[in-house]
């Protein structure tokens, strides 16, 4: 069914989707790794900056046991000896700190053991520059030693604290620069995929409305044809009915209804109301064609009639075809035709056709009766006048002698007459076997028949080639001689006749004439003779049977032998005419078809 | 010219028809012997009795009762002891239809019955002498046909 | 199966002849065409037995001098027909020179006994050559025409046409349906 528009672009649709949904998924998780990350740097920058802080802290509180020792020492006043005593806890609370936070380093624990035994030995050098320097254990060279021993211990402590610190920062710095690669890589990943998500979100968006849009033509176009469908059957005075086998449910066109002579939607139809409206007579027939229907899957035409509920007898035809649909369901289609009104006419034709019959056959009895029983009379009475012998007439009176010529003349009359009418209706009775003949041998047929006037009237014939076609020999043959004949006849007694025959081959359309258009190509066969013509305002009657343009005692005739022409032309679906002019000839011409 | 009467068989129910030929007969120069049928039915009983001899022209009528003149022709032609038998139609009908049919049929000759005894005595007389001429002058019988207007 | 076969006459009657003499225990020689001497004496008592024999198959004895010369006429104007170059010869000059007698001699014997003319005779044989050339050997009436020596198709359709009262193509169709209806 083609009008059913394609719309497979929605599974396309949730490809998209679920690839835009992934990458989403999948930037999301980008952006919460690149999270973790940054946490995790700064985390190691405050590590580092405590370490820092602390070692500066511990490097403070020597320096301040440091400055609170010299202090003593110089002013002896014991104030100055508080930091001193402070600072060695303060010493060993950094300390504590710095363990927990090298717990991860190896190394720095390592330096910070090396540490903390300098600081010990700084400790022990400050003890010893106390004791030289009182008074009591006084001892110059002691405390000179102590002294610089303690200032070298200081150095060391230092370089060990600067020592500590940088391994802190070039660890740090390392770190920093594994995140800067790892982060500054991400941004442009990540917009484009962005963009990628973007743009197939956007390929989806304009799919779906484009598809909308389809389907609001489709349901345009749909809601158009089922209109233009229902207006159709009540136009074309046909209906149509749908049986779904599977789910026993049958619908009816609205048109249905009213061909059954009810309004749209008066009941609900069923498998009974198939039958209810068929005429009795038909009823077995009809039921025989439905069960027929889901064997062979389709119908025939039947045919049959229903009846309205205000009685009146309509005419039905049915034709049905069991489909199955996309959803597999099988459905029986039916149409409906009511062909009452052709119905009616086809009776009243065939009533026509039997007359006409009729009338065709009293037609042919006529044609017997005039070809034998009309016949045998006039040919009995021409017999037996010819049986008196001239000895016979000798005993006869002038007038008695006269009445027998008299008589003979007419009987002679009639007998032409009637060979004429004769021939006219055969025409029109006889068989039309149609065979392909060269025309050329019926000419010559034609020419020998009239030999004897031929040879008479010193007659020439002129004929160029005729063409081969199928036609009914005899009539053709008969047509050439009649046409010949007349030709004959209506000569210039002061000249010797002359008759030439042409064919050539022509279209129909080329001549207005020809009534029966539907035959393209004609052979337009023309006989010109330089006879005595005739006045142009009788080119058409002279075809007329029993026309006659002249006087029985001039020309002897009948007035059927052009009309015998005519019926030959047109029983070979072909066309004759006249033109002449008179007392310088004329021109009949035959256009048969090819 | 023959030693022996040429025998004539006319079958016509016509009895004016009969007349003329039998005055047509007498008059022409040939020797003859003239038998006359008055129809179909008395025409096949005539043929189908041995002791009768065969004619050597059978003048067939077409119209006839009892049994036409062509139902006659198919039978002659179907019984193997006449289907040598010259038969001439001689009729009213100039149809062209019968003509052909006739002779399809077997008839040899075919003679429209003219309207002047005149005529009637020359195509007899005609008819003979051609008829004379396929049985002396090796004529090929198979291939007699004539039409007599 | 069905055959045609083409007949020619003459050899037949000759050839049947011949043996119904020979079983009559007849000496004699062939003169010609239709034409026999006996060559023993014979009584008219054994001549008319001979005759009554001969009469089933056909044969007559053509007794009448007058008789004689007509079929030996007739014979003669058979060999001219048929003869392939029959047109190199006029039939009078023909029939005066086979026969040994003037035309006009020939002429009125063959009227008074046939009640028909030489050139009639002529005219049949030629249409029943030409029938035969339609129905065996189906030439085109052209090759017939040239073939029987007519001026025409036209002349040769008109002498058939007067001659058998129907056209060469009547004819022609005639036989075929003919034919046709004995299968």
């Amino acid at each position: 069914m083609k009008w059913i528009p394609n719309f497979n672009s929605s599974n396309s649709l949730r490809v998209i989707f679920v690839i835009a949904v992934f990458i989403l998924l999948f930037l999301s998780s980008i952006a919460y790794k690149h999270n973790q990350d940054l946490n995790e740097s700064s985390k190691l920058v405050m590590h580092t900056y405590e370490i820092n802080i602390q070692l500066e802290r511990l490097m403070s509180a020597i320096k301040d046991a440091e400055t609170g020792q010299r202090g003593y020492i110089i002013t002896r006043n014991a104030r100055f000896l508080t930091p001193y005593i402070y600072s060695r806890d303060k010493v060993n609370t950094s300390f504590i700190t710095l363990k927990k936070l090298t717990a991860d380093n190896p190394q720095q624990q390592e330096n910070l053991q090396k540490l903390f035994k300098l600081i010990t030995l700084r400790f022990v050098s400050f003890e010893n520059c106390l004791k030289y320097s009182d008074p009591k254990t006084y001892d110059k060279r002691k405390l000179d030693n102590h002294m610089f021993g303690g200032r070298i211990l200081m150095e060391n402590i230092r370089f060990k604290v600067d020592e500590m610190n940088d391994i802190e920062k070039t660890y740090l710095k390392k770190r920093l620069k594994i995140y800067d690669a790892e982060i500054s890589l991400s941004p442009l990943f990540s917009i484009s995929l962005f963009l990628v998500a973007l743009s197939f979100i956007l390929l989806a968006y304009r799919q779906i409305s484009r598809d909308f849009e389809r389907l609001k033509v489709f349901n345009k176009r749909l809601l158009i044809s089922s209109g233009l469908i229902a207006e159709s059957e009540s136009i074309g005075n046909f209906s149509t009915w749908q049986w779904d086998l599977d789910a026993d449910k049958i619908d009816y066109s609205d048109n249905q209804f009213r061909l059954l002579g009810f309004e749209p939607n008066a009941f609900v139809p069923s498998k009974e109301t198939l039958l209810k409206f068929v005429h009795p007579d038909d009823k077995d027939a009809v039921a025989k064609s439905i069960d027929g229907i889901i064997e062979n899957k389709q119908v025939p035409f039947i045919y049959y009639k229903i009846i309205r509920p205000d009685f009146e007898v309509r005419y039905f035809k049915t034709t049905g075809k069991l489909v199955t649909d996309q959803q597999g369901s099988k459905i029986l289609l039916g149409i409906n035709f009511d062909i009452t009104d052709e119905h009616l006419l086809n009776i009243e034709l065939q009533e026509r056709n039997k007359e006409l019959e009729k009338s065709n056959k009293e037609l042919a009895s006529f044609n017997h009766v005039a070809s034998h029983d009309l016949q045998e009379p006039l040919r009995k009475i021409q017999t037996f006048i010819s049986r008196v012998s001239d000895a016979d007439k000798e005993v006869m009176s002038e007038s008695g002698k006269n009445y027998i010529t008299k008589i003979e003349s007419s009987a002679k009359r009639m007998r032409v007459l009637i060979d004429d009418l004769l021939l006219f209706s055969r025409t029109n009775t006889t068989k039309k076997e149609f065979i392909k003949i060269n025309l050329n041998e019926l000419l010559d047929n034609a020419e020998s028949e009239l030999a004897e006037v031929i040879e008479e009237k010193r007659a020439v014939i002129k004929s160029n080639k005729l063409p081969k076609l199928s036609v009914i020999p005899y009539q053709i043959e008969q047509l050439f001689i009649n046409l010949i004949g007349n030709s004959l006849k209506y000569s210039r007694p002061d000249i010797e006749p002359e008759i030439s025959i042409s064919s050539e081959k022509v279209n129909a359309c080329d001549y207005p004439e020809i009534v029966d258009q539907s035959v393209k190509k004609f052979h337009k066969i023309t006989f010109t003779d330089n006879g005595m013509g005739f006045d142009p305002q009788f080119k058409e009657t002279i075809f007329i049977l029993f026309q006659r343009l002249h006087s029985k005692t001039d020309y002897p005739g009948t007035g059927i032998g052009l009309a015998i022409c005519k019926k030959i032309v047109e029983n070979h679906k072909g066309h004759i005419t006249a033109d002449s002019t008179l007392g310088k000839g004329s021109v009949f011409t035959v256009f048969l078809p090819d | 010219m023959q030693k022996n009467a040429l025998h004539i068989l006319l079958a016509d129910d016509d009895e004016d028809d009969r007349l003329f030929f039998k005055d047509a007969f007498e008059e022409i120069k040939i020797q003859t012997n003239v038998n006359f049928v008055h129809d179909g039915m008395q025409l096949m009983d005539h043929l189908h009795n041995e002791d009768n001899k065969l004619p050597d022209i059978l003048f067939l009528d077409l119209n006839m009762p009892k049994k036409t003149g062509k139902e006659c022709l198919i039978e002659i032609k179907k019984t193997d002891r006449l289907k040598d038998v010259i038969i001439a139609i001689y009729s009213t009908s100039s149809s062209e239809e019968d003509i052909e049919d006739t002779f399809i049929q077997g008839a040899n000759i075919y003679i429209k019955k003219p309207s002047d005894f005149n005529t009637l005595k020359k195509i007899i007389n005609e008819v003979v002498t051609v008829n004379w001429h396929y049985h002396t002058s090796g004529l090929n019988r198979d291939n007699f046909l004539l039409r007599l207007k | 199966m069905k055959l045609f076969i083409k007949f020619d006459i003459n050899t037949i009657c000759s050839q049947y002849l011949k043996l119904n003499l020979e079983q009559n225990n007849v000496n004699f020689t062939t003169l010609g065409f239709g034409e026999i001497e006996i060559e023993d004496n014979i009584d008219a008592e054994a001549l008319e037995n001979l005759k009554t024999k001969l009469a089933p198959c056909g044969f007559e004895v053509v007794e009448n001098q007058k008789s004689v010369l007509v079929q030996k006429i007739k014979d003669a104007i058979i060999e001219l027909v048929f003869m392939d170059d029959s047109n190199n010869y006029k039939s009078s000059v023909f029939l005066a020179e086979k026969l040994n007698h003037s035309y006009g001699y020939l002429s009125n014997v063959f009227s008074e006994v046939t009640y028909s003319s030489i050139e009639n005779f002529i005219i049949l044989q030629k249409i029943e050559r030409a029938k035969q050339l339609i129905i065996i050997n189906e030439m085109s009436l052209t090759e017939i025409a040239f073939l029987l020596n007519y001026s025409s198709v036209a002349h040769l359709s008109t002498q058939f046409k007067n001659t058998t009262g129907i056209t060469p193509s009547a004819f022609q169709r005639i036989i075929k349906k003919r034919r046709e209806n004995l299968k």
